[in-house]
C-alpha cells in the first residue's frame, strides 16, 4: 500500500469532525440547506489544500477558518446579487421574522440568528464550539481583544434577547 | 465591581491565569454581584451549548459523508452489490489516473451505483462487462447535443475535449433527485462514464449552477490533452460521430 498523502489524512480526520463543522456551520448560517452547503464547499477545498494543514495543528480550527472565510465570500456574493435583484430576494432574507418577535422569550437558535455575523461567529467558536480564546482568535484572523470584545457585546446581546436580565438569582 | 464584565467572562469560560483567577475569587468573597455576574455567563453559555448540540445527533447526509469517506469506508457501498463496485474500480484502473483522482472517482463511482440500483431500468447508465456507459437520455444528449444548446432537454453538456488517446470527452449534468455532474468519454460506440458526482448546489446558493464537482474537474484535469473544443470543433467532432482521429492537422 502506498503511504497516505495530506488528503487521505485530513479526509480520515473529517469524518469524524463532520457533525461538529454542520453544528458550526448551522450557527453561522442559521439555516439547514446553507449550513450544508456550507460544509461541502469547505470540506472539498480543505480536500484540496490539504497540503496546507500543519499535521499535529487543530484540524478544526483550521476547517472552523475555511468556512468563515467561504461564508463571507458567500455573504458578499449575495449582497452583489441582491443590488440587482433586491426586490425578490429582500422578502426571503426577512424570512420569519414576524412570527418569532411575538415571542416574549425567543429560542436560543432564533437569539443568536439575530446577531451581527461576527458576535455571532466569536460565540460560535467560543460558546458552542469549546475552542480558547486563542485558538479562537487565530481562526478569525483577529486579535484576542478584538474577539473578547466581540464575545462579551455578543453575550450582552444575547442575554437581552433570551429576556434573561440575571435578576432571578 | 473591580472587574470589567469582559474579565468575568474570561474568568467563566475558564480563560484567566492563576493570578487574575485568585484575585477574583477573593473578591466574590466581599460582592456576590461578582459570583452574580460569573453564575449569568456560565449559564448562558451553557444554555447557547445546549441550543446547538442537536445537531451533533442529527445524522450526517449522504452528499457530506460520502466526500470524506475513504475508498472500502464509503457508506454507498453498502448500497451497491459488491460485484459493481468491483467493476467500478476495475475500470478505474485501466484509467491511470493520478492516486487521488482515482480515489474520488472511486467515491462518485460509489455514489453512481447506489443511484443505478434505485433506479433500475429507467437509469440512463447500464453497467457493463468494462464499466458503466451512458444510456437514454444521457447518451443521446452526450451523441448529439452541443455546450450552446440551452435547456429543454434534461442533460446539460459542458465542456468538450480531447484526453491523451485522443478520445472525446465531454462533462455534463443533469437533474436526478439530486443534481448529477459527470465525465464521459467515447469508447467504441459507447459513452463511458469515468466518474459522477453530485452537483453543488441549486442556483442561488453557494455556487453557480455551473459549477462542476471537485471529482469531476479532477477527472478532467487528468485526461485532458491541450485544450477544450471551441464551438466549431465541437460542432465538427459531433458531426463525425466522435470518431477518433488521431492525427488532426490544425
Amino acid at each position: 500500500m502506498s503511504t497516505p498523502t495530506p488528503a487521505d489524512e485530513v479526509r480520515a480526520a473529517l469524518g469524524e469532525l463532520l457533525p461538529r463543522l454542520r453544528r458550526f456551520a448551522r450557527v453561522i448560517t442559521r439555516n439547514v440547506p446553507d449550513a450544508d452547503d456550507l460544509v461541502q464547499v469547505a470540506v472539498e477545498k480543505a480536500l484540496a489544500h490539504a497540503a496546507q494543514w500543519r499535521p499535529g495543528s487543530r484540524l478544526d480550527s483550521w476547517m472552523f477558518g475555511i468556512m468563515k472565510n467561504a461564508w463571507i465570500d458567500e455573504i458578499r456574493a449575495r449582497r452583489r446579487r441582491e443590488r440587482v435583484h433586491a426586490p425578490e430576494e429582500a422578502g426571503a432574507l426577512v424570512g420569519d421574522r414576524s412570527a418569532e418577535s411575538r415571542d416574549i422569550a425567543l429560542s436560543v437558535q432564533s437569539a443568536m440568528a439575530r446577531l451581527p455575523e461576527e458576535q455571532r461567529m466569536a460565540i460560535a467558536l467560543v460558546l458552542v464550539e469549546g475552542l480558547s480564546y486563542k485558538d479562537a482568535a487565530e481562526t478569525l484572523s483577529i486579535p484576542i481583544g478584538t474577539l473578547t470584545s466581540r464575545l462579551a457585546r455578543g453575550r450582552e446581546a444575547l442575554q437581552r434577547l433570551l429576556g434573561d436580565n440575571g435578576s432571578s438569582r | 465591581m473591580r472587574f470589567s464584565d469582559e474579565m468575568l467572562m474570561a474568568y467563566a469560560d475558564g480563560e484567566l491565569d492563576l493570578v487574575a483567577r485568585a484575585e477574583i475569587e477573593a473578591a466574590m468573597a466581599q460582592d456576590p454581584k461578582i459570583a452574580e455576574t460569573i453564575e449569568r455567563h456560565r449559564a448562558l453559555a451553557a444554555r447557547v451549548q445546549a441550543g446547538f448540540s442537536g445537531v451533533l445527533e442529527e445524522p450526517v447526509p449522504e452528499r457530506l459523508a460520502s466526500l470524506v469517506a475513504g475508498p472500502g469506508t464509503a457508506p454507498v457501498v453498502e448500497l451497491a452489490s459488491m460485484r459493481a463496485v468491483r467493476d467500478a474500480r476495475a475500470m478505474l484502473g485501466g484509467l491511470r489516473l493520478p492516486q487521488w483522482a482515482a480515489l474520488a472517482a472511486t467515491l462518485a463511482i460509489g455514489m453512481f451505483v447506489g443511484i443505478l440500483l434505485t433506479r433500475g431500468p429507467a437509469a440512463p447508465y447500464e453497467e457493463t462487462a468494462t464499466g458503466l456507459v451512458a444510456r437514454g437520455e444521457l447518451e443521446a444528449a452526450l451523441t448529439t447535443q452541443l455546450a450552446s444548446a440551452a435547456g429543454d432537454t434534461d442533460v446539460r453538456i459542458g465542456i468538450s475535449f480531447r484526453d491523451r488517446e485522443g478520445d472525446y470527452c465531454r462533462t455534463f449534468q443533469m437533474h436526478r433527485e439530486a443534481p448529477l455532474a459527470g465525465l464521459a468519454c467515447r469508447s467504441e460506440d459507447d459513452w463511458k462514464l469515468q466518474v459522477l458526482a453530485t452537483a453543488p448546489a441549486r442556483e442561488g446558493e453557494l455556487r453557480p449552477a455551473a459549477a462542476m464537482p471537485m471529482a469531476v474537474l479532477h477527472a478532467i484535469d487528468a485526461a485532458i490533452d491541450g485544450e477544450p473544443l471551441d464551438a466549431a470543433a465541437e460542432s465538427a467532432a459531433r458531426n463525425a460521430g466522435w470518431r477518433k482521429t488521431p492525427n488532426v492537422a490544425e
